[in-house]
């Protein structure tokens, strides 16, 4: 740990332009650059198949949802100055998407952004487009949109709401852009003191960097209410003929102190996990070895590499898929239903 | 961001190609090049592609901020891997009372990931600086990219500089009011400099809209039509992957 700290020192003496949310290109292996690209082609999907859907009712969406790529990619490239660490970084603008065009078309839009940056600015790149989306698009635009609609659904203002969200979504695009890393280039080492590592060496920009883009995106939102409020109910940002709600400041402590202490946690789990062996061993093991049945090799051992962690992807990949899929059957045509029995 | 993305004059030898063979050979010397182990195949690649890049006329002070970020990441992998990967120490120091330790294979990990770095990125480089947006957005489209992501791309690009000049406008009529001055006034000034062009994306693609829906828009935007592949061009092009799987088997 003290080995990092210095380190720490260091990165922070590289007063450089710092641009590490995306992964750049060629850092992953073949294998798991195909596997961001599994996960992250039915996000994609999906958000292709919503923004057609809307594009029958309203020919301007498609525009709209590439000018708002574009923008996305003109705020990803702007440098804000980060004091604590020394650099200047970017915020990554998905945020705000998300919460003006959902999720899943926020996923599309981060897909370009990324596309157009990687074959022009070598910022993230090709092979890495698809771990790149998962990290900023799914992860950061899911992770900004549900605490916007968590939050509004408390009770927050539009400027709290938007604060959370934008640093959420910050910190959950690092989360996941760390965690992709370590996968990627980690070798023969074990996975969790690797991740803290760079995670740690992210903190220095990506922390404050995060209150930023949560102090942005709010602006954002607060400038949208007061300048064109017409634009927030046109996507469903806020109901028509409502004004702005009185701020939820416990909830937003509440919910930050939550996201806080598990990322604090996080580390002490992973190593607690580690001392402590799970229920199989102490309970089920013991109870059948004491009845005469000793352990065998199982016939698919998962424990070899990274073949568990491949099939959870797989299994967490196509649950994706299946959601996506049949999500109308599952929400909306229920929806549809309950309005025509209460018509 | 005008010059980043238009570099070079579209009158290289490259630019005759047909983009659905440039992007097929990029991306098979790109699988190459992340699945190869060492580290003299992406170097080699590398070269390959840097030197292409001059042949065509790339500046070469374009190129390097082209390389700046990557660069910088490699260095950080290499420094990672270096203190916190391998077993066999290669140096160690004290330093405040610490014990700083580099490890050999370490290091060799973090040159074997910086060299795989160096070769992607002057691979897509090459094809970036080869081929125009919307020759590689037919490309996609012809390897059964949706449509739907295509057609959104196209309009990125299209209105990309058209908001980054507007940008520049409204940063600039910041900045001389001290909008920037500050940390406070800063991040008021980027907020709302984001949200104006929110605004302004917004007001636009209703603008488009009128205006392509009275052209005859229907929700779906015509793309490019391919020329027949030349054989020439597809046999250059097997040639030269079979030549570099050679030598990433060797």
């Amino acid at each position: 740990m003290k080995t990092v700290l210095i380190i720490e020192c260091l990165l922070l003496l590289l007063a450089t332009p710092a641009h590490a949310m995306h992964i750049s290109e060629g850092i992953l292996p073949f294998g798991w650059a195909a596997v961001w690209f599994a996960v992250a082609a039915p996000f994609v999907a999906m958000g292709v198949r919503r923004m057609n859907d809307l594009s029958k009712d309203d020919l301007s969406v498609k525009p709209l949802v590439g000018l708002m790529a574009a923008v996305v990619f003109i705020i990803s490239c702007m440098p804000i100055p980060v004091p604590s660490a020394g650099t200047c970084s970017h915020p990554c603008g998905t945020g705000i998407s998300a919460i003006l065009v959902g999720p899943f078309v926020s996923v599309v839009i981060s897909a370009v952004a990324l596309l157009i940056q990687a074959l022009f600015l070598a910022h993230g790149g090709l092979s890495t487009l698809g771990a790149n989306i998962v990290s900023m698009g799914v992860v950061g635009s899911c992770a900004g949109w549900l605490v916007f609609r968590g939050l509004r659904a408390m009770g927050a203002n539009l400027a709290v709401a938007g604060f959370a969200a934008g640093i959420v979504a910050d910190w959950g695009t690092y989360l996941a852009t760390s965690a992709e890393l370590t996968a990627g280039i980690r070798g023969s080492e074990p996975f969790w003191p690797l991740f803290s590592k760079i995670f740690v060496a992210f903190i220095p920009t990506q922390l404050p960097l995060g209150i930023l883009e949560g102090a942005m995106t709010a602006g954002m939102v607060v400038l949208l209410h007061r300048k064109r409020p017409d634009l927030l109910v046109k996507m469903r940002v806020i109901p028509a003929g409502t004004g702005d709600r009185r701020p939820a400041t416990g909830a937003v402590a509440l919910l930050l102190a939550v996201f806080l202490g598990g990322l604090l946690l996080t580390p002490h789990l992973s190593r607690a996990a580690e001392k402590w062996s799970g229920v199989d061993e102490t309970v089920v093991e013991k109870v059948a070895k004491e009845h005469g049945r000793e352990a065998r090799e199982p016939l698919i051992n998962t424990d070899r590499g990274d073949l568990l962690l491949f099939v959870f992807l797989l299994a967490g990949a196509t649950g994706g898929f299946a959601a996506g899929y049949w999500w109308r059957a599952l929400v909306a045509e229920k929806r549809d239903r309950r309005g025509d029995d209460a018509g | 961001m005008h010059q980043i993305v238009n570099p070079i004059p579209n009158t290289h030898f490259l630019a005759g190609v047909d983009p659905r063979v440039k992007l097929v050979s990029a991306l098979a010397l790109l699988v190459l090049v992340m699945s190869s182990r060492g580290g003299a195949f992406p170097l080699t690649v590398a070269g390959l592609s840097l030197g292409l890049c001059l042949w065509m006329g790339v500046p070469p002070r374009l190129f390097f901020v082209r390389f700046a970020e990557p660069i910088f990441i490699a260095a950080m992998v290499i420094v990672l891997k270096l203190l916190f990967s391998g077993h066999e120490a290669l140096f160690a120091f004290s330093c405040f009372g610490l014990e700083i330790v580099g490890h050999r294979d370490g290091l060799a990990a973090g040159v074997a990931i910086a060299s795989r770095i160096a070769g992607a990125v002057s691979v897509v480089a090459a094809v970036g600086f080869a081929t125009p947006f919307t020759d590689l957005m037919a490309a996609l489209s012809w390897l059964r990219v949706p449509r739907g992501f295509i057609e959104v791309a196209l309009f990125a690009w299209r209105y990309l500089f058209v908001l980054f000049d507007d940008a520049q406008v409204v940063y600039a009529a910041q900045k001389n009011r001290l909008g920037y001055a500050g940390l406070r006034r800063g991040l008021r000034s980027f907020g709302t400099l984001a949200g104006a062009l929110v605004i302004k994306a917004f007001d636009n693609s209703q603008t488009v809209t009128t205006a392509m829906v009275q052209r005859g828009y229907d929700g779906t935007l015509p793309l490019l039509r391919h020329r027949p592949l030349r054989a020439g061009e597809v046999a250059g092009s097997v040639a030269l992957v079979a030549v570099m799987g050679l030598l990433w088997r060797m």
